[in-house]
């Protein structure tokens, strides 16, 4: 029996959520990923979900009478390139889930196109990037709040079951320079409707009304302006309560809030982070606190970043004047979608079928659609043209920011299959093409 | 003297958004029809001209006897009177996002309603919405923090969520931002920094949020106060920054204290 050869490649990073891990080890034989180390179970699969399946596409597809056949590079990036110069309105979405230099060539092509670029946090933190560009924030790198947070809350976010490695390598369970005993060193606090797995492990457990979270983190604000408020109940929350947390909250020597899209994605959106950021700033007059949002995409803060650091803003972009102007509601690709703005999609490393609303999804469905995606997904099935790409962080190398905004270089552990390409290499020649199509 | 009136008919019903912050009294003074057809539009990533879009007639004067009137349904025409400083609007139909934003003079009447934006970082003049408007109404834009500083919005319907955010007042230059409207949304005078906001009826959650200065009159009732607003008393009378004076009986509220122990914020709410 001949025994396939192992190849162990260590400290690789893992493409999957923004905690960004970046110890794990992956077995690889054959082009193959055969065995996994130190990941967790949304990594693990992740990485299995790059060898050899029906559901991965291999060669480029064009839409030909409802179905799908293969096309050449050449022939499908024509079509591709003729859809977006058609287009009167494109749409370039996604990015959050591909690596910085492929996101920097989607800035490019979109400014090019003067097409609409927006990216994955216009339904995930794109509300915590509006609140600190009223209020400012006061971040930190996730290794401080290992070596020193003594209190951590997490408000809306679950992370065993959505950041499954973050407690053990950052917030909880670690043991940090200052915080020798790990999680008896710790003080736990969930803020959250429902009691998660995440509340189960918590030292505190604070159950707030869905939709109230406004209301509750302002009575807190108040309370700790040493104001004695009238209400005896505020959110489902009793007032005694909030003056406890609040002695919590003053007297830890470095408290940190991780937040979800429980206080982005629920009522009031934006002025949930707008109001907690104000709480965190409130809280340094009394000892030292954060705040960081969560991030769910593992490079969705790079997203962020490249858009920023080359159009000035972070996502909901509009190019249609030749120069960029930001206005999420306005530019933004949900609220598009539903007026029905949009007249062409290109899809990057995303799947907005399966997380827009229908109304939007829709109206997308009404026009061209252009994927860059790996696998059959319920936005690419409705595709008129797939560009099957490398898995970023698995197939080819790159750069990814984690959710603390530091920036991590992604590993190469086995070669893309068959005709797959790295992203940033078919957004690039799908650039020369629309520019040669011009007549530039 | 009888203000000069140039006409604009919507020709054809633009597909996609159409950005006109070229209609203005300020860019139509002193230009004769055919350069005024010339002016520019937006439509998607098209440069157009106001003259593609519509029928153009009537006689432009100066900027202060200028008044252009919009007929057809210019609910997809974004950016009318955008910066303008003096002369008058009159859209007879509903109107697009960010209608009158930045305007610093002069006045706009709409007919119908108006979506978001509307008078947005108003800095004076006078804008008239008689259906509804949207969301944002006399707020300020992204990330800055002083949105509307003078001037007058009147909505006849409701607002939406956000209005008046950032709104800031001077004492010294006599500029006191000022929104009338017959109900409002959640989040009415968030970071209030002494705008004055009159609703007729009622109002929905957060209002007045952030509030450190400014007056905030609810005619009609509130579905939910915030917790930082703390009843000092009841009035019978109310006297706003503006000199204008309301009657009736109100509970007078002050906050929002998450702000400060102390605040010169005010929110009244009518006693039935």
């Amino acid at each position: 029996m001949s025994q396939k050869k192992i190849i162990t490649h260590h400290d690789v990073l893992c493409p999957f959520c923004g905690t960004l891990c970046d110890d794990l080890e992956v077995d690889v034989a054959d082009n193959e990923v055969v065995e996994m180390r130190n990941s967790c179970q949304i990594g693990t699969k992740k990485f299995f979900s790059s060898n050899p399946s029906g559901h991965r596409y291999l060669k480029p597809q064009i839409k030909e009478k409802g179905s799908f056949r293969d096309a050449t590079w050449d022939e499908a990036l024509d079509k591709a390139a003729d859809i977006l110069l058609k287009a009167k309105r494109p749409l370039l979405y996604g990015f959050s889930s591909t690596e910085c230099e492929a996101q920097n060539v989607g800035v490019e092509l979109a400014e090019y196109l003067r097409a609409i670029l927006d990216n994955t946090a216009s339904v995930c933190h794109g509300p915590s990037l509006l609140a600190i560009q009223d209020v400012g924030a006061p971040l930190s790198t996730l290794g401080e709040y290992k070596n020193r947070a003594d209190l951590v809350i997490f408000w809306g976010s679950n992370p065993v079951h959505a950041h499954p490695r973050h407690l053990s390598r950052y917030s909880d369970y670690v043991r940090g320079y200052f915080r020798k005993d790990g999680r008896n060193d710790r003080f736990i606090v969930v803020v959250d409707p429902r009691k998660t797995h995440t509340a189960q492990i918590a030292d505190l457990y604070i159950q707030v009304k869905p939709n109230e979270d406004y209301e509750l983190l302002n009575a807190i604000r108040a309370v700790l302006r040493g104001v004695e408020l009238d209400a005896k109940e505020v959110s489902g929350v009793p007032m005694e309560e909030i003056k406890k947390l609040v002695e919590i909250l003053k007297k830890c020597h470095f408290g940190v809030i991780f937040f979800g899209m429980g206080l982005t994605q629920s009522v009031s959106h934006h002025r949930n982070v707008d109001t907690a950021i104000c709480l965190t700033r409130e809280l340094n007059d009394h000892t030292k606190f954060l705040l960081t949002p969560m991030r769910g995409h593992y490079n969705v803060a790079g997203a962020n970043q490249v858009f920023t650091w080359t159009t000035g803003y972070a996502y909901s972009i509009d190019f249609s004047r030749g120069y960029g102007r930001y206005n999420p509601g306005e530019f933004s690709s949900v609220d598009l979608l539903m007026k029905d703005e949009v007249d062409a999609t290109l899809i990057v490393a995303s799947d907005p079928a399966s997380n827009f609303p229908a109304g939007a999804v829709r109206n997308m469905f009404k026009h061209p659609i252009i994927a860059i995606e790996p696998h059959h997904t319920p936005t690419s099935v409705y595709a008129d043209v797939i560009l099957p790409p490398a898995f970023a962080g698995i197939e080819c190398e790159g750069t990814a920011y984690r959710m603390d905004k530091v920036p991590l270089r992604l590993r190469k552990v086995k070669e893309a299959p068959e005709e797959c390409l790295p992203d940033r290499e078919i957004l690039e020649r799908l650039l020369e093409k629309v520019k040669e199509k011009e007549g530039k | 003297m009888i203000m000069a009136e140039v006409k604009l008919k919507l020709k054809k019903k633009p597909k996609f958004p159409l950005e006109a912050d070229s209609i203005t009294p300020d860019n139509f003074a002193g230009k004769t029809l055919n350069e005024i057809k010339k002016l520019p539009l937006y439509h998607a990533r098209d440069l157009v001209t106001i003259g593609d879009f519509f029928d153009v007639s009537g006689k432009a004067e100066d900027v202060a006897n200028t008044k252009i009137i919009i007929d057809g349904d210019v609910s997809n025409v974004k950016r009318v009177g955008e910066k303008m400083t003096g002369g008058e609007i009159i859209i007879n139909s509903d109107v697009g996002m960010h209608v009158g934003n930045t305007m610093s003079g002069g006045k706009i009447l709409v007919k119908g309603n108006a979506d978001d934006w509307a008078g947005a970082m108003l800095q004076g003049g006078e804008l008239e919405i008689e259906g509804n408007a949207g969301h944002y109404v006399g707020s300020a834009y992204r990330g800055f923090w002083q949105g509307m500083q003078n001037g007058v919005i009147r909505v006849k319907g409701s607002v939406g969520n956000e209005s008046m955010l950032w709104a800031k007042s001077s004492k010294p230059s006599n500029k006191w931002p000022t929104l009338y409207c017959g109900s409002a949304s959640s989040f009415l005078g968030l970071h209030n920094h002494g705008g004055t906001m009159v609703v007729e009826g009622d109002a929905d959650r957060c209002i007045g949020a952030d509030q450190s200065r400014g007056t905030i009159v609810i005619k009609g009732k509130i579905s939910r106060l915030l917790p930082s607003f703390k009843k000092l008393d009841d009035v019978n009378e109310i006297t706003l920054p503006n000199g204008e004076i309301i009657t009736g009986k109100f509970a007078q509220y002050s906050g929002d204290h998450s702000i400060s122990k102390e605040t010169a914020g005010r929110l009244y709410i009518a006693i039935k």
